[in-house]
């Protein structure tokens, strides 16, 4: 029984492995090799030349630094606007239910396919001059994660009961200081899993970065990774060995947060 | 001194507190004694500042706190979870109310250490709240009441999550001190047993109003209706209808005999309850059930024939509506 359930494991992760080793060993390879047949899984002459082209002088640099940008200022945006409103809507009751359709309605936003959107978003930028840049990208992307820290954090501020909060007022706190100083603390975990969802929406966007955008000035990795598909060629090496260097700080983040991530996740699941 | 008068709260069209006027003296330990949902708590809510009245005020030690933030009204409130900070060690916690107010470190320190040892959490205050017992957090959350010597203590049930032996222990504690202390203290509870024994006055209140507000003996030897005749009082008050009249008998006024005595009428056991140092006994005369206390050790069987009467001078008597009829 233990053995099926070790086997059942090991065959999971070898197929959620074996592309992203897949794309390791392609970055690693001379060209000739790339697509030798058999392929060869291991014992390939590496080469970091890929590595070289893609970031020494190249694009991918530019990229590089504009994706971390984007991803932390939307990030940091969508928290500072939707942690307040999240926890208005946790904790306060507005007439005629206005907090329940005030939250389906933040909600909803998020149901329908994100591309009927371009359009409207395209044309709204071009007016506001904000095409091609960061800060118009870094808007977007604030709006698309907003709702989602809203529904989130509005989850975690629920958990925390009520009592824990009066007592912090009665004890000396205004309503700020104990949110400040109690409840956010206890949210904590909450906080960090709602972090770590934005920056990989951030991070991984595709499709407004690829309308919205057209030179390094605001291209982000991944529409810069898909640039290298073109007419004559189709660059895999350099692709993947900017894949891999795309795929770091995500890793190193979602590491640094694990902690916080499997309680935030599972908040609520278990009464402390 | 803690005064409310005409203190009224909506919550929709249903009022949970309406028109409560109470006046507690210094040093004073009120109970508001009430089934669920009569508004009790709602009431000490409004006194903490955490719910606003639609009318009346509510004045301590002379001011207006009617309109005051919960922060600015000098009060300290008990809750029935404990509401300890999680994150907090208990040394923390119970310090927190000073740390607020910007008090110096070893000021703050001191004080913990000097609240801590009165209620024995000494050994305790490195720990967090999740690694302590039920009544240990109820001692916490004491601590962090007394520690900055409030105008007021409020107690939301506080007992109620403890087990049935704590709970008569932390009564007893509860109230020395308070005794002690000599601080307004208001505390709510549906338990009869705890508002006889704690108050030194009971406030009974039922769907929002005040029903009596008195001592313990009077609400007990005296209850207004029928409601507190009902309420107040382990096994319940007897009330029977006779004529347009309800009669209300203590069951420790009822008298019950094994064989036939003058004054007395015939009955049957319909149960009987031993509880060690007493004997429950209910009786059925074919009509009504009434309940008596009688000694230990007496023993009556299923359907066993009684005689019994009420004590001379120990009839309660209410009218139609239930309101009580002077003797």
């Amino acid at each position: 029984m233990k053995i099926f359930r070790y086997g059942a494991a090991v065959i999971a992760v070898v197929i959620a492995l074996a592309p992203v080793y897949w794309l390791v060993t392609i970055s690693l390879k001379r060209e000739v090799d790339q697509f030798a047949y058999p392929p060869q899984w291991i014992g390939f002459t590496t080469t970091l030349a890929h590595y070289r082209e893609a970031f020494a002088g190249g694009s991918f640099a530019a990229y590089f630094e504009n994706s971390v940008f984007l991803a932390a200022i939307s990030t940091v945006a969508a928290l500072l606007a939707g942690v307040p409103a999240a926890y208005g809507l946790a904790r306060f009751e507005w007439p005629r239910k206005w907090d329940e359709r005030i939250g389906d309605w933040i909600l909803s936003t998020r149901m329908l396919p994100p591309i009927v959107t371009i359009v409207p978003l395209f044309l709204m930028l071009r007016e506001a001059r904000l095409l091609n840049s960061l800060s118009g990208l870094a808007i977007v992307y604030t709006g698309f994660n907003l709702p989602f820290v809203v529904w989130m954090m509005r989850g975690f501020f629920e958990e925390v009961p009520r009592e824990i909060e009066e007592a912090a007022m009665l004890d000396g706190e205004s309503r700020m200081g104990a949110l400040l100083r109690i409840v956010l603390p206890l949210v904590k975990p909450g906080l960090a899993a709602t972090a770590v969802f934005c920056l990989v929406v951030a991070w991984n966007e595709f499709l407004f970065a690829l309308i919205l955008t057209e030179t390094d000035a605001a291209m982000t990795l991944p529409v810069g990774i898909a640039s290298h598909v073109t007419q004559y060629e189709i660059q895999w090496g350099v692709m993947s060995a900017a894949g891999v260097v795309a795929m770091i700080p995500v890793l190193i983040f979602a590491a640094a947060a694990q902690k916080y991530l499997v309680r935030g996740l599972s908040l609520g699941a278990v009464k402390g | 001194m803690l005064e409310l008068s005409g203190v009224t709260k909506k919550f929709g069209s249903r009022a949970a507190v309406s028109g409560v006027s109470l006046a507690i003296g210094d040093g004073e330990f009120v109970v508001l004694l009430g089934p669920s949902g009569c508004g009790k708590t709602t009431l000490m809510r409004m006194i903490a500042g955490l719910e606003s009245p639609d009318e009346g005020s509510i004045r301590l030690g002379g001011e207006e706190i009617t309109g005051r933030d919960p922060r600015d009204r000098d009060i300290a409130m008990v809750f029935q979870s404990y509401a300890l900070y999680p994150h907090m060690t208990i040394a923390q916690n119970i310090g927190y109310p000073l740390r607020v107010r910007k008090r110096a470190q070893r000021e703050i320190e001191a004080e913990v250490k000097h609240v801590a040892a009165r209620l024995g959490l000494t050994p305790l205050l490195g720990n967090f709240p999740r690694q302590l017992s039920g009544g240990e957090r109820q001692r916490v959350a004491l601590a962090r009441a007394i520690i900055r010597r409030p105008k007021a203590f409020l107690m939301d049930e506080p007992l109620s999550n403890l087990d049935a032996r704590l709970r008569v222990e932390m009564r007893a504690e509860l109230k020395h001190l308070q005794h002690e202390l000599r601080i307004v203290t208001i505390y709510v509870t549906h338990d009869q047993a705890e508002a006889m024994t704690l108050a030194h006055r009971i406030a009974v209140m039922r769907e929002g109003k005040i029903q009596q507000y008195d001592t313990p003996a009077n609400v007990y030897h005296k209850p207004v209706n029928t409601f507190v005749a009902q309420f107040v009082g382990s096994p319940s008050m007897n009330l029977i209808a006779k004529g347009g009249e309800t009669l209300g008998v203590r069951p420790e006024d009822v008298e019950l005999s094994p064989a036939a005595r003058p004054d007395f009428s015939p009955a049957r056991v319909y149960v009987s309850e031993e509880m060690g140092n007493e004997t429950i006994v209910v009786i059925s005369d074919g009509a009504t059930q009434i309940t008596a206390r009688a000694p230990a050790g007496i023993r009556l069987d299923f359907d066993a024939e009684v005689w019994y009467r009420f004590r001379t001078g120990k009839i309660h008597r209410f009218d139609a509506s239930g309101k009580r009829l002077d003797d």
